[in-house]
C-alpha cells in the first residue's frame, strides 16, 4: 500500500507556493471539491478558482486560496499547477497574492 | 592656456561618465541576481507543466490544434524580443538583425510573416521605418512579470486559433537571446507554434529490470475530460514556454549591459588617463617656457648692468 502520506507540491506561475506531506488534500475540482488521500489512483484533472486544504500527518491544515489550473496525481506524489494563488494566513496585500 | 582649460574639462566630463557607466554596470550586476531568482521560482511550474504534457502525450495521440494545424495559410507570426533601454551593446540590434534575416527567409518561402514587438527599442526601429507590426508590447523587459508572459501569449494564441480567413496565423517563430553564461549570449530563432512535443523514448528494454518498471506511466484517469485537460494544459505550456523566453532574454539583455558597461567604464578611464597625460605635457611646456622667458629677461638686464 502506499501509505498513509503523500507528497504535495502547490506551485504557481510565478514561484513555488507550498510543499511538504500530507495525509489529505481537498482541491477545487471542475465540479465541486475533491478529496484526495494517499494512494488515489493516478489522475490529471482540471481545478477551478477556490479553497484548497492540506491536512498534514499531524492534523494541522492548511488552507489555501488557488485560480483555476490542474492538478496531477502519481506514485503518491501530488501536484497542484495554479497560476495564482496564497495562503489564507497570511493574506498579504501585495503583488503576490490575488487582487 | 586654453587648451589646458580645454583638456581640464574633458578630464572632468569624461570623469562624471565613468561614474555614470560604473553605476550602470553595478545595477546590471545586481540585476542578474534577481533575473536568476525570477527564473528559479519560475522553474517547479514550468517542470510540472512539463511533466503533465509528457504525460498526456504518453496517454494519448493529441488531436489538438495546438500540436497540429490543417490547411496550408501562409500567415505566419514573428515576435522579436528586444530590450526597452539601451547601453546594452549589440542586444537589441542583433536581435533586430536576426528578424530581418527570418523575415527575409519566410517571404523568400512564400510565407507572409506578421511582426510582433516586444521592447521600446525594437517598436522605435520598426516604427521609424513604417514596418507595419501586428501587435506591440513595451515596458519591463529586465524582469518580464507573468502578466506580460500572459499578454503576450494571449495575443499570439488568439492569432493563432484564429482561422485563415479572419487573419489567423500558421506559425509562430521567436526571436529571443538565448542566455549561455555572462559572457556568451547568443540570439536564436525558436518554432513555438505548432507545438513540438518530443515523445519520451519508447523503453526498447531487454529482459524485465526494475529500472524500466519504475519508468513505466501509470494509467491515468483524466478529469473532467481528456479534451478538457488538454485545452487547460496546453495554453499554459505554450504561456510557460514564451515566459521562460522572456526571462532567458531578460537574463541576456542584463548580462549584455553588465558587459557593455564594463567596457565603457575602462575605456572612459583609459581616456582620463590619456587626457592626464596630454594635460600635464601641456602644463610642463608652458612651465619651461615660462622659465626661459624670464631667464632670458634676467639675463639681458645683467648684461645692461654690467
Amino acid at each position: 500500500m502506499a501509505g498513509t502520506t503523500m507528497d504535495v507540491n502547490i506551485v504557481s506561475a510565478e514561484h513555488p507556493i507550498w510543499s511538504g506531506t500530507a495525509k489529505a488534500v481537498l482541491v477545487p475540482a471542475y465540479a465541486g471539491g475533491l478529496g484526495i488521500l494517499p494512494g488515489h489512483e493516478p489522475v490529471l484533472s482540471v481545478i477551478q478558482e477556490g479553497p484548497l486544504v492540506v491536512t498534514e500527518p499531524d492534523g494541522r491544515k492548511h488552507s489555501f486560496e488557488v485560480t483555476d489550473g490542474f492538478i496531477s496525481f502519481d506514485s503518491n506524489k501530488l501536484t497542484v499547477v495554479v497560476e495564482q494563488g496564497r495562503s489564507m494566513q497570511n493574506i498579504p496585500i501585495d503583488e503576490t497574492g490575488i487582487q | 592656456m586654453a587648451s589646458q582649460l580645454a583638456l581640464k574639462s574633458r578630464i572632468a566630463s569624461t570623469g562624471s561618465l565613468e561614474k555614470i557607466f560604473n553605476a550602470q554596470e553595478m545595477i546590471a550586476a545586481s540585476h542578474i541576481a534577481q533575473a536568476r531568482e525570477v527564473a528559479l521560482n519560475a522553474k517547479p511550474y514550468t517542470d510540472a507543466i512539463f511533466d503533465a504534457v509528457q504525460t498526456l502525450v504518453s496517454h494519448s495521440h493529441i488531436a489538438h490544434p495546438i500540436v497540429r494545424k490543417e490547411g496550408d495559410n501562409p500567415r505566419v507570426a514573428v515576435l522579436a524580443l528586444t530590450a526597452d533601454r539601451g547601453m546594452a551593446g549589440a542586444y537589441t540590434s542583433s536581435i533586430i538583425r536576426e528578424t530581418e534575416d527570418l523575415l527575409n527567409r519566410l517571404e523568400g518561402a512564400g510565407k507572409e510573416p506578421e511582426l510582433f514587438v516586444y521592447g521600446r527599442r525594437g517598436v522605435s526601429y520598426y516604427k521609424y521605418r513604417n514596418r507595419p507590426m501586428a501587435q506591440t508590447w513595451e515596458g519591463d523587459t529586465e524582469k518580464p512579470g507573468v502578466e506580460v508572459a500572459d499578454a503576450i501569449s494571449r495575443a499570439l494564441l488568439e492569432a493563432y486559433m484564429k482561422s485563415a480567413e479572419k487573419g489567423g496565423v500558421s506559425e509562430l517563430y521567436i526571436v529571443y537571446t538565448e542566455f549561455i553564461n555572462m559572457v556568451v549570449q547568443k540570439v536564436r530563432v525558436l518554432r513555438m507554434l505548432p507545438v513540438e512535443i518530443i515523445k519520451p523514448e519508447e523503453t526498447a528494454t531487454s529482459g524485465p529490470d526494475t529500472q524500466s518498471t519504475q519508468n513505466v506511466m501509470p494509467l491515468y484517469s483524466f478529469e473532467p475530460s481528456l479534451d478538457e485537460v488538454l485545452d487547460a494544459v496546453l495554453p499554459r505550456y505554450v504561456r510557460s514556454r514564451i515566459h521562460e523566453c522572456l526571462l532567458e532574454a531578460a537574463a541576456s539583455e542584463v548580462a549584455c549591459r553588465q558587459n557593455a558597461m564594463h567596457t565603457a567604464t575602462e575605456n572612459a578611464r583609459d581616456l582620463i588617463n590619456d587626457l592626464t597625460r596630454k594635460l600635464n605635457a601641456s602644463r610642463q611646456a608652458s612651465i619651461t617656457q615660462e622659465l626661459t622667458e624670464i631667464i632670458g629677461s634676467a639675463d639681458a638686464l645683467n648684461k645692461k648692468e654690467e
